[in-house]
């Protein structure tokens, strides 16, 4: 009886979802996106006609100095920058349905100030590490933030409610903010770590590129493979044990996903907060609250959102480039505090 | 009978622990002083420090010591004392001990309004310092009231985390919003702000501490006759009303003054936080729970934390100077979740 | 002349109206007690009494003067409060917490007079709290900890004393000291007691003035002996009562009760 309850529950679930729409969307955000993509490419601080990009990308001709800023600097950048934000967003997306949290994102649950902290010790202790390394330490950061916020929150006589959660992880966030600030005004690397602090994806290489991919192209396959999953834990965990999900196995490999996601994010961009927060509740409005179709929805919004911020940062006040972590704040605290009058809402 | 026949043991040794704590904390202080007189790129020795002090020292160690330790030492004191007395009073009105001056946003708020003051001029040094703490205290101001706004809910009123839930959001967003617009200033102005926000105690000349001074000589006196009435609110509300209190008006006033004294406090200090979180805590747990006893000795414990930090900060590195406002953070953010761990919705 | 008295009152929260056009007084020098069901008003009607709460609409008065005209220290000189969920800080002995009864008397600044602490020092007396003035007020027991807050609206030194459930959260001894303790007052000092009580006999036994509430309305008032009666208690708690006679007072007592079912009349013995 109470299986059939369960099950009818999941049946509501995806009957919620509209496939239709999923489709239309993920397609019609996929042509927005190139298109993003191929404007971000040709705006800057030279301009260079859309049709510059197509040849170089198709008839690259290395004696063009265009060609050349295209390929080695505008291209990996915008790459750079759609990749974080579907990272972000895919992370929030999980976390937020993995813990029944509304309020959840690697921002404000201190996972990026944790893989930040990583990088600057980092910094200061390895110089001259290769990214491939630099990279695990920040895997490392983003388990530590977790760690933290999660073993206070659950420290707390009242048990691990969004709110405090978010008020651990701001005060997480503000306690490794101040180390690396510390650690990096001490060791004299500040300036090779302001940009991460700014949160700029304007530094992205190839290099950095080549080695973030792989971790990113499985971690997303993995949260994809692992919707169905995430889909049974939103409905909470009585639900998820009545329809016989493991669900050690899931959380376990859920949170390995989104500690790599947000890591490597981090590492190419800094401590961007709110991406994960916002691009999931838009998404979920959308597509409604099947995960299979949240999370592909979400790194595709994700990446649209990023890749426009960081045109916008451009765009501001040229030559100067604006931080988008500050820009994306700038939209994320008014949804925040929108999500927090609600009351958390409904997963 | 006279009143001292109406005291018990009990009590008199109460009195007593008090004068010590505040004896201890001056001689702490004291301390602090004379080392922080001592740190910095160019070391004195003991014994100079003290000549330079009794006026015969080289002129060099004089303008060392009177034209830039001192005046750095004397803000941070002041600073010290204004933000933990401000976290006292915002931790007696919303009868919530997460409450404190940067985490609902006063310092955000307050450092935007500086921003944009400076922003006017071609560089800090040529901005009318006497006009900071105006400005300060009408961006700390605006602030606090979105703050307020948002995280009150009619019939269910105050809730103490949905305030500090609200506080970190809207100060996240004014800093977002400062960082924007610092692209528009100059790279001086840029560098400066940098700074600012890291809460190094950067106007560290007597222009300074005369621009503070006659503020916290008004205000914090004036705090002080209300300590009764803080006492009385953090029995709750109704019994406040019983006992009298014109609720609404008492809170009010209070609350300006909260936001005042930390105002002019961080348009000299840069973005400190927790200071006020801690400072009344820490007296809490020396003093008790009244306001007459935590009012002025927050108020010292605030000054040793800060001018500690600031000596830290210059002991470590000479070169670069790391800002108090992070070793207090360090602090702060630990204590903050051990609060937020006990608190109750 | 009526200690306290509302006429057509209205008050609620927001737009929801709770009591509409309420009127009653509360006689000098008697225990009122204020009965009826969860939800009925009784307490929002104690609030605005006390100004806690402020009336929508008609006037409240304290000795025949609208109360919200009054200087509301003076308020507080005359009139001592108890609210239902009192909270203590942490670091205050109960000497320090009784003595804060004293704050409508006190200037801005300055010590307790002497005065203050004989009013303070009596409150403790009365509440056999002496030998505890330096215990920290939350190492209390939930009876200590009521008598502590009745205590510091003694020291109040006010004529009326209005207490939102005194004796809610405490076993049935400690009910009963408290009652006692208000009994006293009243009989001794002549004390004016306003209370909501949520068990009727004690209500019964200790009142001299009963009010019953229903729906933000009062049903009836007057001495324990015309409201305790099975027609009363129910049309209040739509109960059907058994009375009989308290053997420790003059007014009746209820010894078991069924719900209402059918209008069947109830049985005096």
């Amino acid at each position: 009886m109470l299986r059939v309850n369960e099950e009818k529950q999941l049946q509501e679930v995806k009957e919620s979802a509209r496939p239709k729409i999923g489709m239309g969307i993920l397609i019609a955000g996929t042509a927005l996106l190139f298109l993003a993509l191929a404007l971000s490419i040709s705006l800057g601080a030279a301009d260079i006609e859309l049709k510059t990009v197509w040849d170089t990308i198709f008839h690259f001709n290395p004696e063009l100095v265009n060609h050349q800023i295209i390929l080695e600097l505008r291209i990996p950048r915008v790459i750079g920058a759609a990749i974080v934000g579907a990272c972000f967003a895919v992370a929030g997306a999980l976390m937020q349905g993995m813990t029944r949290n509304p309020l959840a994102d690697s921002g404000l649950l201190g996972l990026n100030a944790g893989a930040a902290f990583m990088l600057a010790v980092c910094f200061a202790f390895f110089p001259g590490l290769s990214y491939t390394y630099v990279i695990l330490f920040s895997f490392v950061g983003a388990a530590m933030g977790a760690g933290i916020v999660y073993g206070i929150g659950s420290l707390s006589e009242n048990g691990l409610t969004p709110i405090r959660l978010v008020l651990a992880g701001a005060a997480v966030s503000a306690l490794l903010g101040a180390l690396s600030e510390g650690v990096a005004l001490y060791y004299e690397i500040g300036q090779d770590l302001a940009f991460w602090y700014a949160g700029g994806v304007s530094g992205t290489t190839w290099e950095q590129l080549k080695v973030v991919a792989p971790w990113l192209c499985i971690a997303i396959v993995g949260a994809i493979v692992l919707s169905r999953s995430i889909t049974i834990l939103s409905l909470g965990e009585e639900v998820a044990i009545g329809l016989g999900e493991n669900m050690g196995k899931v959380k376990l490999l859920s949170a390995i996903i989104i500690l790599i996601l947000a890591g490597a994010a981090v590492s190419v961009v800094g401590a961007v907060s709110f991406v994960g927060l916002m691009v999931p509740h838009l998404a979920r409005w959308l597509v409604g609250h099947d995960y299979r179709w949240i999370i592909p929805t979400s790194a595709v919004l994700g990446a649209l959102l990023v890749v426009l911020a960081d045109l916008v940062a451009r765009m501001i006040n040229p030559p100067y480039e604006t931080p988008i972590g500050a820009l994306i704040a700038l939209l994320g605290v008014p949804f925040f505090l929108y999500l927090a009058r609600k009351g958390g809402g409904q997963i | 009978m006279t009143k001292k026949q109406w005291k018990t043991s009990n009590q008199l040794r109460k009195e007593h622990q008090i004068k010590w704590s505040f004896l201890l904390l001056l001689v702490l202080l004291i301390a602090c002083i004379l080392v922080s007189l001592n740190t910095g790129h160019i070391r004195l020795t003991p014994i100079e420090t003290v000549m330079t002090l009794i006026g015969k020292g080289t002129e060099q160690q004089a303008l060392i010591l009177f034209d830039f330790r001192l005046p750095r030492i004397v803000i941070a004191i002041l600073v010290g004392m204004g933000l933990a007395i401000s976290g006292a009073i915002l931790q007696g009105i919303v009868r919530n001990p997460l409450a404190e001056p940067g985490i609902i946003g006063i310092n955000a708020g307050a450092g935007l309004g500086v921003m944009l003051f400076i922003s006017f001029f071609a560089s800090v040094s040529e901005a009318p310092v006497y006009l900071m703490p105006v400005v300060a205290f009408v961006g700390a101001g605006a602030a606090s009231f979105i703050v307020y706004v948002l995280s009150y809910k009619k019939y269910e009123g105050l809730s103490p985390i949905r305030l500090v839930l609200t506080g970190v959001a809207v100060a996240a967003g004014i800093d977002a919003l400062m960082i924007v617009l610092t692209l528009r200033l100059d790279p001086d102005n840029y560098q400066f702000l940098a700074t600012w926000l890291a809460g190094s105690i950067w106007g560290s000349n007597w222009t300074f501490v005369l621009a503070l001074l006659p503020w916290l000589l008004v205000l914090l006196p004036f705090v002080y006759t209300k300590a009764s009435v803080l006492n009385v609110l953090n029995l709750g509300d109704e019994t406040s009303v019983g006992l009298g209190v014109n609720m609404e008006k008492e809170r009010r006033v209070l609350l300006v003054l909260a936001v005042a004294i930390a105002a002019v406090c961080v348009s000299v200090s840069g973005g400190i936080g927790f200071v006020g979180l801690i400072a009344p805590h820490l007296t809490r747990r020396l003093v008790g729970d009244k306001h007459e006893h935590i009012l002025p000795i927050s108020a010292m414990v605030g000054a040793v934390l800060l001018v500690l930090a600031d000596t830290i900060g210059r002991w470590l590195q000479q070169s670069v100077e790391i800002p108090a406002g992070i070793f207090v953070a360090i602090i702060g953010a630990p204590y903050f979740l051990y609060l937020l761990a006990k608190t109750k919705d | 002349m009526d200690a306290l008295g509302v006429d057509r009152v209205s008050v609620g929260y927001g737009n929801a109206l709770i009591i509409e056009e309420l009127s009653v007084a509360i006689p000098k020098h008697k225990i009122t007690t204020i009965i009826g069901p969860n939800g009925c008003g009784k307490s929002t009607l104690l609030k605005t009494l006390v100004r806690v709460l402020r009336a929508k609409e008609g006037v409240v008065s304290l000795e025949g003067k609208a109360i919200h005209t009054m200087n509301t220290k003076e308020v507080a000189k005359r009139m001592a409060v108890l609210p239902q969920t009192a909270q203590a800080p942490s670091g205050l002995t109960i000497f320090e917490l009784v003595s804060y009864g004293r704050f409508p008397h006190r200037k801005r600044m300055g010590r307790l007079s002497n005065e203050d602490y004989q009013y303070i020092n009596w409150a403790l007396e009365v509440t056999g709290l002496s030998d505890l003035r330096d215990k920290s007020a939350n190492a209390l027991s939930g009876g200590q900890r009521q008598r502590v807050w009745i205590a510091m609206a003694l020291a109040q030194g006010t004529d009326i004393l209005v207490l939102d459930e005194p004796t809610t959260y405490l076993d049935l001894a400690h009910q009963l000291d408290i009652l006692l303790l208000l009994q006293r007052l009243n009989k001794e000092e002549g004390r004016t007691i306003v209370m909501v009580l949520h068990d009727l006999n004690h209500a019964s036994r200790f009142s001299d003035y009963m009010i019953a509430m229903r729906d933000g309305a009062i049903v009836t008032k007057g001495e324990p002996n015309e409201v305790m009666t099975c027609h009363h208690l129910q049309k209040v708690f739509q109960i059907k009562a058994e009375l009989t006679a308290c053997p420790y007072s003059t007014n009746p007592v209820c010894l078991s009760y069924q719900l209402c079912e059918t209008d069947a009349a109830c049985k005096v013995r």
